[in-house]
Order: structure tokens, then C-alpha cells, then sequence
């Protein structure tokens, strides 16, 4: 689901500009809403399964998610049974955990932002901020053309002055045949690789080709990393706004 | 001549005039101790705000711990290594650390996790006397938990409410538990306010997953005395590859200012005792002046200048000798009521903290045998001292002059 949400923040980096030329800037517009519109329906529903390897545990988490917009997201966890039933809802800028062993519902903290989202390399930063990006960076044509035998489209997305991220720069990389993202590194602050998302694996999901599996590897420990692969995804189909109700997270 | 049993009858036959002398020294004998016993007990009592409720005399950590504090990193077999320090006299315990989110109701904050050994913890630090309400932890009640104050504010809970702590076990699975609040700790350091939140070591291990190891080991040298930093080496050497600091190592800026504190207060003493020397002196200045007819008149019977200068230095001695055990009694009296009872400083400052610590609010004065000697000496001193100019003075008299002097 998780992985949704890291295609939405390709689509969403559609609307950022601030470019000199208007036809520069439309076609950047335009080129990023074609990503977004490969990945983004009103709603989707997706199955995923979530492998995490770092220095001292590997494990693997089956989930299915529904998203809503770009502010409504809600992630089930399905396997393994220990874990069954935590959810996690994120609703604008707010994201609850549902516990089954504790029945009780949390909301994270600001504090907490920067944790780690369910044990993996993501944080729960990313799942808020993932919707967010035309708010907070402006978006660049940086590279076009050949590159590692393949005909590739660059973007390069800077932070506005005072939008409240923490990277310094994101750059994202597609092809520029049918615009499916292949890389996404983030630079910290420094302008150091902090992380790099890799998508892969074209398969057919919701209707037409699309890479089933996202791999985020952090930069400071090459050996692990966290992986998604799309299990369904199904995009456009009718949800309830109540699903992503805080009383509704108790009732499931 | 017997100048002891003539300079004896002097003190007695102007025992007015040698009450007030003595007074006066003796308060000032009194006021010397009860001031150094205060200072004393301000030094002895910072170091134990820092030492005793958290950070003890020295810490083990496995290496990098301290830079990273990483669920991971663990001192192997904490157990043995606890069992040894024992055995050579120190007072140690183990301690594992976690975080996470701690919530309650609708408010939630970031946690850090303390799983504490009860049976060890308590012969090391006075965590368990320092709750503010409700009770230390204890094994029967294994889900309940004590909360730094600041946390127990910002989460908004009082005794006996729940808390839902999630978190992040050591095999990457959520770790997810309902606690109940048993207690609320007084002020303690910055760190354990806001965010401490402290549990019996089991709990914790179950928790988090955390079969063996701990994160940090704390241990109290037996003799308060000990030089810190010979000890450190000793520790260092019964813990081989673990990183052994003291807590001026751990804590340098407080250190540095409980150090600086030493040098402030004898700068002041030093002031003070100035002062005592002044009154001293003015008294037996004024005495030897008030008798110089008498001295007049002996001399003109055939005292010699020496046995003059004799005479005036075994009344001031006599005098200095009787004013210091009565000053001595006096000052330790006041000095051990303050030892007992202490100064309430929190109408005046509220809590006191530096450098992330708190320290305790109360001023208790300490008695050393430093601070018991060391006045009583230098009132001596200080008479024997003052005495010589009146002394001289008397010595070198005229006999008519000084018969006629009125």
C-alpha cells in the first residue's frame, strides 16, 4: 500500500513548477501527471507484501490498503498472524495505529515522525508526505536521453525555501518510452544520497503494465533494505469515505 | 613567677571583660563551623543529586552504545559481570533501554523504556525513594509502571490511568502493551522527566524481545571517599571491552561546575575567616589597651618584658582555648540540626536544575571532621596571631608612662 503511496508522490510531484519557460513548465506538469495518472485512480485497493532486511531481523508482512484521494489511506495487516489486524489510517496530516492486542487506537506524535512505519526503511514522515510533494518542492526537467541503454526522463525536485522536509533534493528518474518511474534517490540535507527507491518488475496490475515491486535501499546500510511487491492492485473502485473513519478502525 | 595560674586569675578577676572576648570568639568558632558544614553539605549534595538517583560513580556501556543507544548493542552476560563487581565491594545493577510511543487517551509522546533490576537497583540509586506519588515499581505488578514527571504532565495521566506503549521489539515485529501508571517520580535529570517511563527488567525483555544483555551497568564505589578516578581504572579493568566512564566523564559540564563551586567556596571562607581574624584581633587589641596602667605597675615591680609578653598571650590562649570548645559545641549542634532538617530552598528557587540534572531543593548541611577542626584551629591561630602587637605593645611599656596612662 505503501508502495501506492510512493507512486502517488510520483503523480503528485505533477503540479510543481516554478520554471522560467511556460512551455518548459507545461510539459514538466504534464509529463509528471502522466506518472500520476499511471498509478493514481480516486481510489485503489491494493494487496502488498512487505519484505524488510536489515542487520538483525528479516521478516515479511502481507497487507491490503485502500487509498481515497490523495489525504486517505488505510493499510490492514494480514499476515503474519502475530501482527494480524494493526492498521494504520492516514487521514490528512494525522496517522492513527490500530492495535488488536491492546485495542487501542493511537495517534502518532510529531516526535514520532521520523520513526520507523511498521519496522521498515520508511518512516511515518513519508506515508504524511507522500501526497505532499507539489506543496513542498519545486519539480525540473533536469536529464533527457540516453543513459545505461535507455531513453530516460530526469526530474529533479527542490524543497521550496520554506516547506518543512527533511531532504534537500529529490531525484526521480523515468523512462521516457511510457513514463514508468524506475529510480527515486533522496539527498539529505548535505546533498549526501540518503536513499534510494527502485521500482521493477513490470507486471500487469490494475489494467495495464505497471512495476510490482519497490525496493527502498538506505544509502548508509547497503545490505539492507525494505521490499514491495504488488500482489492486486485495483484502481477506481468504489469506496466509502466511513472506511477511513477513526470508529470504524475498532470495528474491524 | 606562674604565669598560667596568674593569667588564669586575670581572666577571672575582669570576667566581664573576658565573657565578652570569649563570646565573640566563640560565635565567630560557632558561625566558622556551621558555614562549613553548609558549604560542605552543598558540595557533598550535588554530587549525590548527580550520583545517587540515576547516574551512579561509574557506568558501563558496551562500546558505541552511548553515541547510538541501539536496542542491539548489549553488554553480553550483565549478570556475571554485576556478580563480580559485587564481590569487590561496589554496589551495581543492570538496566535495558527501549523507545517508543507511550500514549493515553488522545495525547502521546515519545517513551524511553527503563527496565530496571528491583533487587539490585535499590542497593545503587534512591529512584525508589524519590516517587512523588504513588509506588516504585514492583515484580508482583509487572504492568505497572513508573512515569518521569514531565511525561506523567504531557500525557496527562494520573495514577492508576492506562497507557498503550508501541514500539518496536528487537525481531522488527511491533511491540504493543497496556500498562497501568503506579507511580510519579519526583524531579530526577532532564531525560528521565520528559520522556522516562520505568518498568521491572522482565517486563521489558518480554516486550522488546530482549532475551539476554543489558545496555548499561551503574555501580556505587563502597567508600564515598575513594578516589573516582583509580576506581574508574579498577572497574575498567574487571570489565574488559566495554567502555567504563565515571560520571564526571559522563556529566563534564557538571562536574566542572561542582569543581568550580569548590574554588568559590574557598574563596569565600577565606573572606569569612578574614573577618573573624578582624574581630579577634579588635577584641584583644581593646583589652590590652583598656589594662595598660595595670601593666604599668608591673612593670614597675619587676616584670620582665618577657613575662609581660607571656602573660598576654596565656589569658589570650586561655580565653581563645574556652571560647573554641564552647563555639566547637555550638557549631556542631546547630550544624548536625541542619544536617537533619536542612534548608527548604524550593519556596526560593522552586526546583533547581543544571545541566540536565535536578538537584535536590533541600540544603542539608554536612559535618566533616574538617569542618569541626579546621575553625577550631584557626581561632587559635588567628588569637595566638592577634595577640603578638597587643602583646608587644604591653612589653614595651614605659612603667611611668604607662602608670600615669589613663
Amino acid at each position: 500500500m505503501r508502495f501506492a503511496c510512493c507512486f502517488l508522490l510520483l503523480l503528485t510531484a505533477s503540479p510543481c513548477f516554478a520554471v522560467e519557460q511556460p512551455a518548459e513548465q507545461d510539459r514538466t506538469k504534464q509529463i509528471l501527471n502522466e506518472v500520476d495518472d499511471l498509478w493514481r485512480g480516486n481510489s485503489s485497493y491494493a494487496v502488498v507484501t512487505m519484505q524488510v532486511k536489515t542487520e538483525h531481523y528479516t521478516r515479511t508482512m502481507r497487507m491490503e490498503g485502500w487509498s481515497k484521494g490523495k489525504e486517505k489511506t488505510l493499510f490492514r495487516v494480514l499476515e503474519p498472524l502475530r501482527e494480524k489486524g494493526t492498521m494504520t489510517l492516514k487521514s490528512g496530516n494525522n496517522i492513527y495505529t490500530y492495535l488488536p492486542k491492546t485495542d487501542r487506537t493511537i495517534r502518532l506524535t510529531s516526535g514520532m515522525m521520523m520513526g520507523s512505519w511498521m519496522g521498515s526503511h520508511l518512516t511515518n514522515d513519508d506515508l504524511v508526505k507522500e501526497a505532499r510533494l507539489e506543496e513542498d518542492y519545486d519539480a525540473t526537467i533536469s536529464f533527457e536521453g540516453m543513459r545505461d541503454g535507455r531513453d530516460i526522463i530526469e526530474f529533479t525536485l527542490i524543497p521550496k525555501p520554506d516547506a518543512p522536509v527533511v531532504w534537500g533534493r529529490l531525484l526521480l528518474t523515468i523512462l521516457a518510452r511510457d513514463y514508468t518511474p524506475l529510480t527515486e534517490r533522496y539527498y539529505d540535507e548535505d546533498m549526501a544520497l540518503a536513499r534510494t527507491f527502485t521500482f521493477s518488475d513490470m507486471k500487469m496490475l490494475g489494467g495495464r503494465e505497471r512495476p510490482a515491486v519497490l525496493r527502498v535501499v538506505p544509502a548508509d546500510k547497503p545490505g539492507e533494505f525494505t521490499e514491495f511487491v504488488y500482489e492486486t492492485l485495483e484502481l477506481n473502485i468504489p469506496v466509502s469515505d466511513a472506511m477511513f473513519s477513526l470508529s470504524r478502525l475498532k470495528q474491524r | 613567677m606562674r604565669i598560667l595560674t596568674l593569667a588564669s586569675r586575670n581572666v577571672w578577676r575582669n570576667w566581664h571583660r573576658s565573657l565578652v572576648t570569649m563570646l565573640a570568639m566563640a560565635f565567630a568558632c560557632l558561625i566558622m563551623i556551621f558555614f562549613s558544614s553548609l558549604m560542605e553539605g552543598m558540595m557533598q549534595g550535588s554530587e549525590h543529586s548527580v550520583v545517587a538517583m540515576n547516574m551512579g560513580d561509574i557506568q558501563i556501556h558496551a562500546y558505541g552504545y552511548r553515541d547510538d543507544p541501539d536496542l542491539y548493542t548489549r553488554i553480553e552476560h550483565p549478570d556475571q559481570l554485576v556478580a563480580t563487581l559485587q564481590t569487590r565491594g561496589y554496589r551495581a545493577t543492570s538496566r535495558i533501554f527501549g523507545y517508543g510511543l507511550l500514549a493515553a487517551n488522545m495525547a502521546s509522546s515519545g517513551a524511553h523504556l527503563r527496565g530496571v533490576d528491583l533487587t539490585h537497583e535499590a542497593q545503587v540509586t534512591e529512584l525508589n525513594r524519590h516517587v512523588s506519588s504513588g509506588r516504585w515499581l514492583d515484580d508482583a505488578d509487572p504492568l505497572g509502571v513508573v512515569l518521569g514527571k514531565k511525561l506523567a504532565g504531557t500525557l496527562g495521566v494520573e495514577l492508576g490511568d492506562e497507557l498503550v506503549f508501541v514500539g518496536q521489539s528487537s525481531d522488527g515485529y511491533m511491540a504493543n502493551e497496556l500498562f497501568r501508571v503506579r507511580g510519579i517520580l519526583k524531579s530526577v535529570s532532564d531525560g528521565i522527566d520528559r520522556m522516562g517511563v520505568f518498568m521491572p527488567m522482565q517486563t521489558l525483555r518480554d516486550l522488546l524481545v530482549i532475551p539476554d544483555g543489558a545496555h548499561e551497568v551503574v555501580l556505587i564505589r563502597a567508600n564515598r571517599t575513594d578516589d573516582l578516578e583509580a576506581e574508574t581504572a579498577k572497574v575498567q579493568a574487571l570489565a574488559p571491552g566495554l567502555e567504563v566512564k565515571n560520571w564526571k566523564q559522563l556529566m563534564p559540564v557538571v562536574a566542572r561546575m561542582i569543581d568550580t563551586a569548590g574554588v568559590q567556596i574557598i574563596i569565600m571562607m577565606v573572606i569569612f575567616y578574614i573577618a573573624v581574624a578582624t574581630v579577634v584581633l579588635n577584641a584583644m587589641l581593646m583589652n590590652v589597651f583598656e589594662r595598660i596602667h595595670e601593666f604599668g605597675i608591673m612593670k614597675a615591680l619587676g616584670v620582665t618584658p618577657w613575662q609581660l609578653m607571656g602573660l598576654v598571650l596565656a589569658e589570650t590562649m586561655i580565653m581563645a582555648v574556652l571560647a573554641a570548645l564552647v563555639g566547637l559545641a555550638g557549631g556542631w549542634w546547630v550544624s548536625n540540626y541542619y544536617q537533619l532538617h536542612g534548608i527548604d530552598m524550593s519556596a526560593l528557587a522552586g526546583s533547581i536544575s543544571y545541566g540536565g540534572i535536578a538537584f535536590d531543593p533541600v540544603w542539608y548541611a554536612a559535618i566533616t571532621t574538617d569542618a569541626l577542626v579546621q575553625p577550631v584551629l584557626f581561632l587559635l591561630i588567628v588569637a595566638a596571631l592577634a595577640v603578638i602587637y597587643p602583646a608587644i605593645k604591653a612589653a614595651a611599656l614605659r612603667p611611668v608612662q604607662a602608670i600615669y596612662f589613663r
